[in-house]
């Protein structure tokens, strides 16, 4: 073909294209989609926009801001975004949040990773399949109840809590101060310690709350990493073989380049996942002792469901509003490698 | 142009359907201004309720018993009864009040009887009251609980009583500690230090669900400070900072880092319970309940009065009147309701000595109205605290000082309350909670 016929001749996507824009066949595309846009403008688009318009205003559950009703408006302004800002139990919430941040998908990831790589090296047979499936199970217990399963195993009392049963058994039990590190065992989710940064003290109980929903997470990491694995081209691998390449250089320099897309995935979700967290720290302590563990999920149900008196759901949609904004960032490579692979 | 009749046809029929709907709504929105609320006497009650409890397991059948009761008296009643757990009951009738469609009868506490009266939300229940305080079936005091501080009518009857500050003990762990019930606050001490030094510990805490940690500073407030500061702090009259209050956290400050045990924050209240029946713990200062949880929960083998049974916790200061620790459960009407006539009959009946019978004589229980027989508790245990129960205004109270506050006040308490346990420091404490709770200064 001469570059004068590349010119004229539209590529094929492009003359699908140019089909869909004639009217006719443009009228019956938003059809289809109209059904799908309704579903997402009541579900998705409306309760979106009357969260952040909800942030303007003082209310509460029982005393509601409604949009049809000016009577109902105790218009603020931006008064909760300051108020939300200024407040301590926030800022507490915000230090645990992120405690979740950085720890969960490091754990997520990381685990996850290296328990897909030995399945990998092991081959297809009964024993991987078996481990694979060990690693994927607690993927299909609900949150709550993978909550309920591990206050068991945290239960202080050794006769009932595995843990400490272990811990008393093998007499591993320790309490340590290292400068400003502060760590203990035993009282599981109550005072695993502290690590005290000058500026703010961060509580380790968070890790006991941590551990769990890593527990139940990793089968979506193992997923995610064998599904990428399974694309590895192997005549890559036996070419670094040939070369003298060792096992960790291979998974250095071969595996772990070729899963970039299963990494991004995997620690987009959880860092997702550890942003919007409420499940595992309602059930096992409901933010405490103290506010020891609160996330900003659970402040945000507390300030809308609980502190009833006070006509703080205006702050409660703040929170949500803030946390939106950050889980949308946070979620920004994840979209963009999304829409590179969507078609246009 | 068969493709645009076919699209206006749908749109005409969509219009329709939503009139339809908005005719619909509208008419459900309507109600009848004019509706009496007065309660049907006995058998004439008809039509159907929603009953929200947030009671389970034994409990939950005892209560199914006691609406049994009212359906055999009403046949033209149909019940639909509802259960919310327990931690959710404020949230979840807030959601259904706030949404327009509250049941007709639910369980509640102060708390939210003071929120959802001053919306205007409930039904007026002063002519049962009136009636119930002359024939002597309640106390004021009681009314006083009913009323949860709101300014107008009753909205609220009481229907599950509970006595509080009982130091519950294995007969078998006292009789191994000297067999003596302390009469005074220094013999109770004594008894502490005395499991201390046998190797068991003194008592069992459950301080990781929050709530367990309040039994003993209402308890303590009661006896250190005394019923008038105590009902002075839960109706906002006087702050955190009162002499009197600051003194009484002194003293848990004492029993914190003297008797409780380093895992106060980490148990559950049930497993503190089990640890104390199987005698790990020497004692526990709970409700009458645990007379209902220890068998039930821990061990079906206790007997209630031979292995295990409950002293009152001493008073602190021997001159100081007798003052009670009460709790309980109310029920509240919603003056919304489709039924209203149906439910104020139900709302009679549940604060009525024979509804209350039903459940006394299944135990775990005590009933608010003093009309019901010491002979319908099954047990030496539950006679005992229902004894305890104060019939008259003589006797003075309190109730459940955080249940009374409610809301944030009530969240923010426990929370602060857990941080005094793991830090018994009465200064931060005193200075967290006069922020949180602001009530006495605003006036």
């Amino acid at each position: 073909m001469t570059s004068a016929e590349d010119a004229v001749a539209p590529e094929p996507a492009a003359r699908g294209r140019q089909r869909l824009r004639r009217p006719g066949r443009s009228r019956a595309a938003y059809a289809f989609v109209l059904p799908l846009l309704a579903i997402f403008a009541a579900f998705y688009a409306w309760p979106a926009l009357n969260t952040v318009l909800s942030s303007g205003f003082e209310w509460g559950l029982i005393n509601p801001w409604r949009l049809t009703e000016p009577g109902s408006w105790e218009f603020v302004g931006l008064g909760n975004y300051s108020e939300t800002l200024g407040s301590e139990s926030f800022w507490n919430a915000v230090v645990n949040t992120t405690i979740w941040l950085v720890f969960f998908p490091l754990l997520v990831t990381g685990v996850s990773l290296i328990v897909s790589i030995l399945i990998w090296f092991a081959g297809r047979g009964l024993a991987p399949l078996l481990f694979r499936t060990a690693f994927i199970l607690p993927m299909t217990i609900s949150l709550a109840a993978v909550g309920v399963i591990w206050g068991f195993i945290y239960n202080p009392d050794p006769d009932f809590g595995l843990l400490n049963a272990v811990v008393g058994a093998l007499d591993l039990d320790f309490e340590i101060d290292w400068g400003p590190l502060h760590l203990q065992t035993g009282q599981w989710l109550s005072d695993l310690g502290s690590l005290d940064l000058g500026f703010t003290e961060l509580r380790l109980t968070n890790l006991s709350l941590i551990a769990p929903a890593v527990w139940a997470f990793i089968g979506f990491g193992v997923i995610t990493f064998t599904a990428g694995l399974t694309s590895v081209d192997q005549d890559l691998i036996d070419a670094a073989r040939v070369d003298g390449a060792r096992l960790r250089h291979v998974i250095r320099y071969v595996l772990i380049p070729q899963l970039r897309g299963s990494l991004v995935i995997v620690a987009v979700v959880s860092v997702i996942f550890a942003l919007r967290t409420f499940d595992i720290v309602y059930v096992l302590t409901d933010g405490g002792p103290g506010s020891d563990t609160e996330v900003l999920a659970l402040l945000l149900f507390k300030q809308a469901f609980v502190f009833l008196d006070e006509p703080d759901a205006g702050l409660a949609t703040t929170v949500a509003v803030l946390l939106s904004l950050v889980l949308v960032a946070g979620a920004y490579p994840y979209l963009r490698r999304l829409l590179e692979g969507t078609p246009r | 142009m068969r493709r645009s009749r076919a699209w206006r046809w749908v749109t005409w029929l969509g219009l329709g359907a939503v009139m339809t709907l908005v005719v619909a709504a509208l008419a459900a929105c309507g109600g009848d201004d004019d509706e009496s609320e007065a309660p049907a006497t006995p058998g004439e009650a008809s039509g159907s309720l929603r009953v929200v409890s947030n009671w389970t397991g034994a409990e939950g059948d005892a209560f199914a018993a006691v609406l049994d009761g009212f359906q055999e008296a009403n046949p033209g009643v149909e019940i639909e009864s509802e259960e919310i757990p327990f931690d959710q009951t404020q949230a979840q009738l807030a959601q259904q009040f706030a949404a327009g469609d509250p049941p007709d009868v639910s369980v509640a506490l102060p708390g939210i009887v003071r929120q959802l009266a001053e919306q205007d939300q409930l039904m007026d229940l002063d002519d049962l009251w009136d009636e119930w305080i002359d024939d002597g079936s309640y106390t004021q005091a009681l009314r006083d609980v009913a009323q949860a501080g709101v300014e107008g009518p009753t909205s609220s009857i009481y229907f599950k009583g509970n006595v509080n500050a009982l130091i519950w003990y294995r007969t078998d762990e006292l009789e191994a500690l000297g067999g003596e019930v302390p009469e005074t606050w220094d013999e109770f001490i004594d008894l502490l230090d005395r499991a201390a030094e046998e190797g068991i510990r003194p008592v069992a805490v459950g301080g990781a669900d929050e709530w367990p940690l309040t039994q003993w500073t209402d308890s303590i407030i009661l006896r250190v400070a005394g019923a008038d500061a105590f009902n002075q702090l839960a109706r906002g009259e006087i702050g955190w900072d009162d002499p009197r209050i600051v003194d009484s956290f002194e003293v848990f400050a004492d029993l914190i880092s003297n008797y409780f045990p380093p895992d106060a924050l980490s148990a559950s209240f049930v497993d503190e319970t089990c640890s104390w029946a199987d005698g790990k713990a020497a004692f526990t200062n709970q409700g009458a309940f645990v007379n209902l949880v220890a068998p039930a929960e821990c061990d079906k083998s206790l007997q209630p009065g031979r292995d295990f049974t409950f002293f009152e916790m001493p008073k602190y200061d021997e001159s100081a009147p007798d003052a009670r620790f009460v709790s309980g459960d109310l029920f509240i009407g919603a003056k919304e309701s489709e039924n209203a006539e149906a439910a104020k009959a139900l709302l009679a009946y549940l604060g009525s000595a024979e509804a209350q019978e039903i459940w006394a004589k299944r135990g775990g229980y005590i009933a608010p109205n003093a009309k019901v027989p010491p002979g319908a508790y099954p047990d030496v245990n539950d006679r005992k605290a229902a004894e305890l129960w104060p019939k008259s205004d003589e006797v003075e109270a309190g109730y459940d000082l955080d249940d009374w506050i409610g809301g944030r006040v009530q969240s923010e308490y426990r929370g602060a309350l857990q941080q005094f346990v793991r830090e018994p420091d009465v200064d931060a404490f005193i200075a967290k909670m006069t922020e949180v709770d602001t009530r006495s200064s605003e006036g």
